[in-house]
């Protein structure tokens, strides 16, 4: 586009210009509307087609509209003046360019589809916030070697059960999003939203300030809407874990008492869409081969370990330990991969476990069978350290060795198929990257079953890794991650989809 | 080239390549295209570079990797005299001492319970010195045993005698409520301590309607579960259930209707060994305990066996919170209203 030189002085106010008051005459409103719908924001297949052939016929680069001393750009709909020659932002054209750009994408037929109803638009600051923002410099931005994010918790007398896994909630990638986004919105009349005070964490968590922060009012909601967990005496992570989620997942829905909400397959809530997967047990008739098939969610996986009072392996029953199908028992360290195997093998139910089958109609023995159905965004693996066993109550120490990164491929349902025919390593489809996960959080408890002590591992910034140990944050190497114990193992998913 | 006129079918691979690259670079063009609009007016509108962290907060937040330092340059252990104000009675509490008074103040201790039961049946005796002696909550708090009635180790009070907790009486259970107290602590009963022989008829039949009532073996502690279906609840799946035969049937739908909730932990359930999947519960045997410090629970817990699984932590030792509990703090002092400042429009 070319313009003539001029030595008009064009004046902004503030980014528009006053020569475009030639053009705001008579029905301007309603023609810039009819502009903007048949040539750049075009919600019907018929303007569409329009628009494109328009495309097609234009000379200058840009499709453009012209008036006396202006134009307007067909692609984006901005205005240019050629006398500030430049383009120009005036406010009540923008706001009706806002206004039809909107309807076309509400007419569009994804936006109906997808749910997303709003095109994303990034904040912008107003005259007044501009202002202020001016007027005061310093900026807490989050950048690569910034502790903005990281804070200390003080240990409230034996709370550390407590503390590990706010450090992990806390990192968790979308959580943090949503609570920063401000997304909740609180329906309960009482003070009591656990909820809101996860939302309250987390702006101590990102305010900046070093010392570390006191969770009482965290403790005091959770043992007051957790009653079970209720009481001053060392207590499991993992259950305190558990706990948490159900009283928040019960507060999303903004119920008062904390009476058991609607059904978790329903709910939509923040916690059950990063947390909540679903496991499926198929139970298989040994005499008719009919198969009854369960679903139920969950939110975390438990897994027995070597070293426990039951034996670990063999992997796959009916094998003798030795070689089968590749699971032999390794000369290396178990690992995750091995547990995982293990929780979704076909496992005989024996003959003093008999279920009855319809098919049947009598009592015959079967074989049930664990795998995934629908893998949570946020996967959590709880390995079972602690043996309550009639007879023995012991921790058990062994290493597994869990890894940065995670295929949960060969553990889905779909999966089953293969893995009856032997087939344990599959080809990765590198293209399928629904089930990839990497690690971001490290739970591990350090001491004996009577009195221990609980710390995370925590993932910021892509790559790198901080110790959380009460007050105490330390960065940490990916080394001292992956050989630690682990006591619960907090994976997010890769890629995350529109559903 | 009408539009309408072109078909694709008639092209040839160089053809379809040579159209694909063109689609193909037409948008990315008005991808940057829109990029530069972009650019151009936060700049003109002058919100482009105002994200710019300034030198000093980028100083002020870096993250410091020297030993004997945390992230943040501070020296660890230098955060014993955090303190607290308490949801529930309003004092100002020592923070590494906040979770075991919290436990006394919510009523919710083992022997919380028992506390109250003697209130409740010294409330008809006219004894002022032993319920005050009674409300003490630093007693110690020994275990209490099915049948017999130990009494408490009676220590030293530290207690201001006309400290405001003491007005408090945590009465019994059944919705009989302190008027300090939220409601909703009290959904469940008390949890221990309740000899059936003790209760009277009248009494035995509103807690077994609203509760489990089984007493452990192990514990002697009666369980108040309440009645109502609720999260912990376990679920058990039995297997075959399909009606008419079919032998293939999908009892929840994953989008259908589990009665299952997460929190039941179906993964633990299900996983194979059964004798570890049981929830594990709390085990206290009865012991005698000689509490040193005044400071309360913290130490006593090493004394005793324990089932599940325990963290506690660093922050157990209490000897320099002894004092915590016995100095009165005066309330803070209001902020003072804030002069007239650029800021004032925002609020």
């Amino acid at each position: 586009i070319n313009g003539k030189n001029s030595d008009v002085v064009c004046v902004m106010s503030p980014a528009g210009c006053s020569h475009v008051s030639g053009f705001k005459v008579d029905n301007w409103k309603q023609n810039l509307r009819l502009i903007y719908q048949c040539f750049v924001w075009s919600g019907s297949v018929e303007t569409r087609k329009r628009k494109v052939t328009l495309n097609s016929m234009h000379q200058s680069p840009v499709p453009v509209l012209f008036f006396s001393h202006s134009a307007i750009d067909l692609l984006y709909g901005g205005i240019y003046c050629f006398v500030c020659q430049d383009y120009i932002y005036d406010k009540e054209m923008e706001q009706i360019a806002k206004e039809e750009q909107r309807k076309a994408w509400k007419l569009q037929e994804f936006s109906k589809t997808s749910g997303i109803g709003e095109k994303y638009s990034m904040w912008e600051p107003t005259k007044r916030e501009l202002e202020l923002l001016r007027h005061n410099p310093k900026r807490r931005k989050i950048t690569a070697n910034c502790t903005i994010g990281l804070r200390g918790l003080i240990n409230l007398g034996n709370t550390c059960f407590m503390n590990c896994i706010v450090q992990a909630l806390t990192h968790t990638p979308l959580l943090r999003d949503f609570f920063l986004s401000d997304r909740h919105k609180c329906e309960m009349q009482s003070n009591s939203c656990l909820v809101c005070e996860m939302s309250q964490l987390f702006q101590e968590f990102y305010s900046g300030h070093r010392s570390p922060h006191i969770p009482f009012r965290l403790l005091h909601l959770v043992w007051t809407h957790a009653r079970h967990l209720a009481g001053y005496e060392q207590q499991d992570a993992h259950e305190f874990l558990i706990a948490a989620l159900d009283v928040l997942h019960r507060h999303c829905k903004g119920d008062d008492n904390g009476k058991k909400a609607n059904n978790p397959n329903h709910c939509s809530c923040i916690i059950d869409q990063i947390f909540t997967g679903g496991l499926q047990s198929d139970v298989t008739c040994q005499v008719c081969h009919g198969v009854s098939t369960t679903i139920d969610p969950f939110w975390d996986i438990s897994l027995d370990l070597p070293g426990s009072s039951t034996p670990f392996w063999p992997l796959s029953p009916g094998s003798d330990g030795s070689v089968v199908n590749g699971d032999s028992h390794p000369s290396g360290a178990t690992t995750l991969t091995d547990c995982l195997r293990r929780f979704t093998r076909p496992e005989h139910l024996g003959s003093s476990a008999k279920i009855k089958c319809s098919g049947c109609h009598s009592y015959q023995e079967s074989t049930k069978q664990l795998t995934m159905k629908r893998l949570p965004i946020v996967a959590c693996f709880h390995l079972k350290r602690f043996e309550h066993s009639a007879k023995l109550r012991r921790k058990i120490t062994t290493y597994v060795s869990f890894p940065l990164e995670l295929d949960m491929t060969p553990f889905m349902a779909s999966s089953k198929e293969s893995r009856m025919n032997g087939q344990y390593q599959q080809p990765v489809d590198s293209l399928n990257n629904d089930n990839k996960y990497s690690l971001f959080a490290v739970v591990n408890h350090q001491g004996t079953l009577e009195s221990g002590h609980y710390t995370t591992f925590i993932r910021q910034h892509k790559d790198q890794w901080f110790k959380c140990d009460d007050a105490i944050i330390t960065k940490a190497s990916i080394k001292d991650v992956l050989d630690s114990e682990g006591y619960l193992l907090f994976y997010h998913k890769q890629f995350l989809e529109y559903e | 080239m009408k539009m309408e006129d072109m078909s694709l079918s008639g092209l040839d691979n160089t053809k379809l390549e040579a159209l694909a690259h063109d689609v193909y670079s037409d948008l990315v063009e008005d991808a940057c295209l829109g990029l530069c609009f972009e650019v151009h007016r936060a700049v003109k509108q002058g919100y482009f570079f105002l994200d710019e962290t300034d030198q000093e907060s980028m100083k002020d937040f870096e993250i410091v990797d020297q030993p004997g330092v945390d992230i943040f340059g501070q020296v660890y252990n230098q955060w014993k005299n955090k303190e607290c104000v308490c949801p529930n009675c309003s004092r100002s509490i020592a923070a590494s001492r906040f979770a075991p008074h919290l436990e006394k103040c919510l009523g919710m201790g083992r022997n919380s319970s028992r506390i109250a039961n003697r209130r409740i049946a010294s409330s008809n005796n006219t004894s002022k010195s032993e319920s005050d002696q009674e409300d003490n909550d630093d007693i110690n708090d020994n275990d209490w045993s099915y049948g017999s009635e130990k009494k408490a180790k009676k220590r030293k009070s530290e207690k201001n005698p006309n400290s405001p907790r003491r007005s408090k009486s945590l009465k019994h259970k059944n919705g009989e409520l302190s008027s300090n107290i939220n409601p909703d602590l009290y959904k469940y009963n008390y949890s221990s301590g309740i000899s059936y022989e003790t209760l009277g008829p009248e009494e035995l039949r509103s807690i077994l309607t609203t509760q489990c009532g089984v007493i452990s073996e192990h514990t002697k502690k009666m369980c108040t579960r309440s009645m109502l279906p609720d999260s912990e609840t376990m679920l058990e799946n039995d297997g075959y259930d399909a009606p008419d035969g079919q032998l293939i049937m999908s009892r929840l739908q994953w989008d259908g209707s589990s009665d299952i909730s997460p929190s039941d932990s179906a993964s633990s359930k299900a996983s194979i060994n059964n004798s570890e999947s049981k929830r594990p519960k709390k085990k206290n045997k009865p012991s005698t305990l000689t509490l040193t410090t005044t400071g309360g629970g913290g130490e006593r817990d090493k004394g005793q066996e324990r089932e599940r699984v325990v963290g506690g932590g660093s922050g157990s030792s209490n000897a320099q919170n002894a004092l915590g509990l016995s100095i009165r703090k005066k309330r803070p002092k209001l902020p003072i209203p804030p002069a007239p400042s650029i800021y004032d429009d925002l609020n």
